[in-house]
């Protein structure tokens, strides 16, 4: 693997008032965003905000109906080419060549870069042990479990060396054994220097390997930051996540009025956020409201979607 | 950006590539019906059928000495237009290979070119086996099916027509989005092309305006050349090579255009 660090401040992905419309359809309606050189940089959002037309857009299979976007520094609408050499990408849908083997897969893909047979005969054996598929080689795609094609996928997009990687919801529909071990990989990838792009709408996964992100809702970003900036510029620190029967929850309602937000969820639970979660559980216990649950945490980007969108990332 | 996207060699070539890589793990068990199907046709159109057409048989040559050269050439449309269709299809709609080979240097328009040439390369190996097993029976039955070193060119030639069938069928994939519709392909294109494209009969000699209208489609200009090259060939077989040329040519970025829009949004 490549260790050279590519931590230079330039920026390696710019996009300015990026659009794409589907007849009246508009998927991106116009975003704007900066990614750096070496740096894990997420987008953020649930399912139909945009995310995967972005992706596509950077990588070349939706062609933008306006606005900017350049790839290490290439210009898509010019550089097609030159841009697919340079990136790695790792599909939301798992499209690996079921007629070619484990191992198969990363030399034929080696190929459609002109590389050298050494080359890609090397990489591939590297790629397999650095994603732990060595022992797989020679099975064939259907004897992989979910995880294991996700690796592949993850392998295959490593095949070219590339400098940026973008990666589409890598860990969606991985169970939390396979999405560990998919998190440690990817943040050894940025260890080595490699610019990741990734979209998910899983906040902890956000959390875990964003350097910065944006929040994407309705074809718009609404929000971007690193995961702690957004946290702290768009809710208070602290969450109560308190459960009422909804006779009561009235009453809940007035007595939590004087908390910096309150957001429903749902018919019975209410997510209180402050600054000081002790005095306000205090005022609840001594209103004498009937409370059925009670959950104190930190606040996180669920709770900033929240927020921003007045709705539960995952519903 | 509708500009008129012209494929290159070098990605056609990493897709071609591919298809030969898989096609040499199950070659033998591919290839197996091709050495099989003339001799169940010689058998029944050459003894069965055959005997019934009066001594003399068609512009001199016996039944089976007609019938073998053209349906060689039908062998290559049918090689070309499954790949074509079905083949295409499924790595277009199914297994997404196409989606995974255009993230790389290989653009949507070299996957297409890429595929012509597979097409192609299928329809002469098939033929390859065809033809072989033609000289045989030729040899074996005392009545040589095959007369001509000219024959030696087939090959070359199967690979032409196997790319002039895969530009027709690939534009009829490039326009459909249920595998169900290729019952249309086979029964309105194909079946008449093999059964009225003078494979079994002559139609040079049936009125107007039939042989005009057969002048018009292509496996009647293939089943000439293969004709002409099984026996000798004559300067008019120029005319059929031309013809076969110009229509791939004309075609064949079409389906590269409509194909390209599918794969890229």
């Amino acid at each position: 693997m490549n260790a050279e660090r590519n931590t230079g401040a330039e920026s390696t992905l710019e996009a300015r008032a990026l659009k794409k419309s589907y007849g009246d359809f508009e998927a991106v309606k116009g975003v704007d965003f900066r990614v750096f050189g070496g740096e894990c940089f997420g987008f953020l959002g649930p399912n139909g905000a945009g995310k995967t037309t972005t992706m596509k857009m950077i990588y070349g299979a939706v062609i933008p109906t306006a606005g900017e976007l350049a790839v290490a520094g290439l210009d898509v609408y010019h550089h097609e080419r030159e841009i697919k050499r340079r990136i790695g990408v790792v599909p939301q849908e798992n499209n690996l060549d079921d007629e070619l083997k484990v191992r198969e897969n990363l030399l034929i893909y080696g190929r459609y870069y002109d590389l050298p047979r050494k080359v890609v005969l090397q990489r591939t054996d590297e790629l397999l042990d650095f994603m732990q598929l060595s022992e797989k080689a020679e099975a064939t795609v259907e004897q992989l479990s979910g995880g294991m094609k996700r690796r592949l996928l993850i392998a295959r997009a490593l095949i070219n060396d590339p400098e940026i990687v973008v990666l589409d919801e890598p860990t969606t529909g991985l169970d939390p054994q396979a999405r560990l071990l998919v998190w440690d990989r990817l943040r050894e990838l940025t260890t080595e220097g490699k610019t990741l792009i990734l979209t998910t709408h899983y906040m902890e996964e956000a959390a875990r390997l964003c350097d910065r992100l944006v929040i994407m809702e309705g074809g718009l970003i609404i929000a971007d930051g690193t995961p702690g900036e957004l946290v702290e510029e768009h809710v208070s620190p602290q969450v109560l996540e308190l459960t009422a029967d909804h006779r009561s929850l009235e009453e809940l309602l007035s007595v939590v009025e004087g908390a910096d937000s309150v957001e429903r969820t749902g018919d019975e639970t209410v997510l209180v956020y402050t600054e000081d979660a002790d005095t306000l559980l205090e005022n609840v216990r001594s209103s004498g409201v009937d409370i059925e649950n009670t959950v104190y945490r930190q606040a996180g980007l669920e709770d900033v979607f929240l927020r921003l969108t007045g709705r539960r990332l995952i519903e | 950006m509708d500009t008129i996207r012209i494929p290159s060699a070098r990605g056609s070539f990493r897709v071609w590539q591919r298809n030969v890589t898989i096609f040499r793990k199950y070659w033998k068990t591919i290839l197996f019906p091709n050495f099989v199907e003339p001799l169940l046709y010689l058998a029944a159109l050459g003894l069965g059928l055959g005997a019934f057409i009066q001594q003399g048989g068609i512009n001199g040559q016996s039944y089976v000495q007609f019938v073998a050269p053209g349906l060689l050439a039908s062998n290559a449309m049918f090689a070309a237009s499954f790949e074509s269709t079905f083949n295409t299809f499924v790595k277009l709609k199914i297994d997404k290979i196409y989606d995974a080979i255009i993230t790389t240097p290989v653009n949507a328009e070299d996957v297409v070119a890429g595929e012509y040439l597979w097409a192609g390369t299928r329809s002469a190996l098939y033929g390859t086996a065809f033809l072989a097993m033609i000289v045989v029976l030729g040899i074996v039955f005392r009545e040589p099916l095959v007369t001509s070193w000219w024959a030696l060119l087939l090959p070359l030639m199967l690979l032409v027509i196997g790319i002039m069938f895969s530009v027709l069928g690939t534009l009829f994939t490039s326009l459909i989005e249920r595998i169900d519709l290729y019952a249309y392909y086979f029964t309105l294109v194909v079946t008449p092309l093999f059964l009225l494209s003078g494979v079994f009969f002559p139609v040079d000699n049936f009125p107007a305006p039939v042989p005009q209208v057969a002048w018009f489609t292509p496996l009647y200009h293939a089943v000439n050349v293969c004709r002409e090259l099984a026996t000798g060939p004559s300067p008019g077989v120029l005319v059929d090579v031309a013809w076969i040329l110009v229509f791939t040519g004309v075609l064949a970025l079409i389906p590269v255009q409509i194909m390209r829009r599918r794969l890229i949004g």
